[in-house]
């Protein structure tokens, strides 16, 4: 019973598998076809003739490297940057005075409804004061205010699920603040920190609006926008583009094949 | 406690610090750096580039810094208006007439007129129909780099399965739905078209009929009145006849893949399109005029090159405008295959009929100029196109959404924007 229990949830979880994978599996099969062809009615198992060399093709419509590796210095300053500051913020509003704390909820949670087009002229007009337009720091900026009010609400309300007599105890031992954040909150709010990651990184790596508005030259774009231009590409050439995407796609792929282990093992416990 | 703290603080200002000197890019423009904005996929920006590659040879004190926006979306007009907003504009920007006068209106474009009329410039070479659509306030405001307009695309192999031929010069309405029915018989879908003000604008024209109550300061839509309404009958009458593909249809694959795919006989598109089924291997296609019912009638699809007021070198961006505009890149342009130059000689030179690559009545494009109209050029128009846009859409598909619906919400949603476009 227990093993036809088992051999069910495997063939749930491979369907569900292979429903996750056919986009994924679309994007590479595509991007093997010859460009010019007319498109293919339906899914197309194996493109004929198979080609390779629309991998070749991307770089000579968009520099897709120096785009992969501005959109790789920003995830690798936004995303640790993110996490201390928002951890930090969520740790003070944990440990706050109930009263202070919810004005602080409260302002957090009517930062999220500004809507971001609101934002876009300020920002522009700000960066452009600090003399930042043009440079990859105004997409990291954001990352100073630990990007998003969400991310620090979300620290707060697992720094806040974490008993006070932790913190309490902590603090009679004679830590300062900062170790009991370091000691205490950061170690059992490891998962937090774990999807915090994972939200900040996807919001920075495919971050497409920012670096719209607010770069220009090619020196300091980034892969979104890379894809973006792609995308524009007529029917018959979106090859090149579903190649350009499978590139996009890899560093994040490979990323998290290599955390996956110290994700399960150290949030999860699997 | 305030040593760890200073660690942190240390390690975010180091970061940021030395993000900046890695990332550093131009920290102020040089005196003669031109900002030049253009929209386009990226065969487009390969010719932009040489375009700007030729005019930096012959004007090696300039550096024309391109920027390219991708056409998906509304990138560019979120670019362009942000920057606009943020008093950063470019210096030189590529733009359709239906979007330029909210520019104008601010005050933020350098009319080219003046300046061109002042360096004796003559524009009797040009097509006076885009010339016409940039002018606003008694001034030329941008220079237009193409003269397009709308043609019917169709599948040859498609027309003569079903007995079709080259549909001639003034074929009639009913002629157009008469192939979609054939084509439909012989098993294609019939036309691919948009439900778009656009789209609709040409025949509501041709029917005699007029989609404002004064195209030059227009207040309100006149859809409902005879003419205009029974050209939008005739159109959604293609729709619920099963000659145009449905909703369902365009969602799983839209109308330029369904025409290249050839499982859609005609498709109707501007001279952009041209070049890209060029590029479709094994695909016959040609182009014809638009039908006609009372009167031959076209619809302008022009973008021109503008400058922001306050560019600088001033200099510098009119003669990118000028070189832009002029014989050598309209050339370029011609033979890349995706506009109309708005240059005449060009327009009628072997770049642009070049009749060794289809279309093989490409003079279509010609012919159609004298008949062309264009749509109000009013500031609140992106925003009223827009909205008209959604109703159309609804009027097409939705089979209990009655043409008198589809006029009357036009009227009520659209009624202010013409208004506050007048004030």
């Amino acid at each position: 019973m227990t093993t036809r229990r088992s051999a069910a949830r495997a063939a749930a979880v491979m369907v569900l598998c292979i429903l996750f994978l056919l986009p994924v599996a679309f994007m590479v099969v595509g991007s093997l076809r010859m460009p010019g062809l007319t498109p293919a009615h339906g899914f197309e198992w194996l493109p004929e003739p198979l080609t390779w060399s629309n991998y070749e093709s991307v770089f000579s419509f968009v520099p897709l490297g120096t785009y992969a590796l501005n959109s790789l210095f920003v995830v690798v300053v936004a995303v640790p940057v993110t996490l201390l500051v928002a951890s930090l913020a969520g740790f003070a509003i944990a440990t706050a005075e109930p009263r202070r704390a919810m004005r602080v909820v409260v302002l957090s949670l009517l930062a999220l409804t500004v809507p971001v087009a609101a934002l876009w002229v300020p920002r522009f007009v700000m960066f452009r004061w600090l003399g930042l337009t043009e440079t990859l720091l105004s997409l990291v900026t954001p990352a100073l205010m630990g990007t998003s009010p969400f991310y620090v609400l979300l620290f707060a309300l697992v720094y806040h699920r974490i008993p006070r007599s932790l913190y309490e105890a902590a603090r009679l031992e004679g830590l300062s603040p900062w170790r009991v954040w370091r000691t205490v909150a950061l170690p059992l709010g490891r998962p937090a920190l774990f999807a915090v990651a994972v939200l900040a990184f996807v919001f920075h790596w495919s971050n497409l609006i920012d670096p719209l508005l607010y770069l220009s030259s090619s020196e300091v774009l980034t892969l979104p926008l890379g894809l973006r231009a792609l995308q524009s590409f007529d029917v018959t050439n979106q090859p090149i583009f579903l190649a350009g995407a499978v590139m996009a796609s890899l560093p994040p792929v490979v990323g998290f094949l290599l955390v996956q282990r110290a994700f399960f093992e150290k949030t999860l416990g699997v | 406690m305030r040593r760890p703290l200073s660690i942190v603080l240390g390690v975010l200002v180091t970061m940021v610090t030395t993000a900046a000197c890695v990332v550093g890019g131009h920290a102020g423009d040089q005196a003669r750096v031109l900002t030049v904005q253009i929209e386009g996929e990226p065969e487009d920006n390969q010719v932009y580039l040489s375009l700007v590659a030729r005019f930096q040879e012959a004007n090696p004190s300039v550096e024309v810094r391109l920027i390219q926006v991708s056409e998906e979306g509304e990138d560019a007009t979120a670019k362009l208006t942000t920057r606009f907003a943020a008093g950063n504009p470019p210096d030189v920007f590529l733009i359709n007439y239906r979007e330029y006068s909210q520019f104008v209106a601010r005050g933020g474009i350098e009319p080219v007129g003046p300046h061109l009329d002042e360096a004796g410039i003559d524009l009797s070479g040009y097509y006076e129909e885009a010339l016409g659509a940039f002018r606003y306030g008694g001034e030329l405001q941008c220079m237009p780099q193409n003269v397009s307009s709308l043609v019917v695309y169709y599948n040859t192999v498609a027309f003569a399965r079903a007995g079709l031929e080259h549909p001639r010069s003034g074929w009639r309405f009913e002629d157009l739905r008469a192939a979609a029915r054939a084509l439909v018989d012989h098993g294609s879908e019939g036309l691919g078209i948009e439900p778009k003000l656009i789209r609709l604008a040409p025949f509501v024209w041709s029917n005699g009929g007029e989609i404002v109550d004064d195209p030059q300061r227009p207040s309100r839509f006149t859809l409902e009145q005879p003419e205009a309404r029974s050209a939008l009958e005739f159109l959604v009458g293609l729709v619920r006849d099963g000659l145009v593909p449905s909703e369902e249809e365009v969602a799983s694959e839209d109308l330029e893949t369904q025409f290249v795919t050839g499982r859609l006989g005609m498709y109707l598109g501007s001279r952009r399109d041209a070049a890209k089924f060029r590029e479709v291997l094994g695909f016959d296609w040609d182009v014809a005029s638009l039908p006609v019912a009372r009167r031959p009638a076209s619809i302008l699809h022009s973008d021109a090159f503008c400058i922001a007021a306050g560019a600088s070198p001033l200099d510098a961006a009119l003669a990118f405008v000028r070189y832009a505009t002029g014989r050598e890149a309209q050339t370029l342009g011609a033979l890349s295959g995706r506009l109309v130059p708005s240059l005449r000689s060009v327009a009628t030179s072997n770049a642009f009929l070049d009749q060794t690559q289809p279309p093989r009545h490409a003079r279509v494009f010609l012919d159609a100029i004298p008949h062309m109209r264009r749509t109000p050029v009013i500031p609140t128009w992106p925003q009223i196109e827009e909205l008209g846009d959604e109703i159309l859409h609804r009027a097409f598909y939705d089979e209990g959404y009655g043409v008198s619906d589809a006029t009357t919400d036009l009227r009520r949603a659209t009624d202010e924007l013409f208004a506050e476009a007048a004030k």
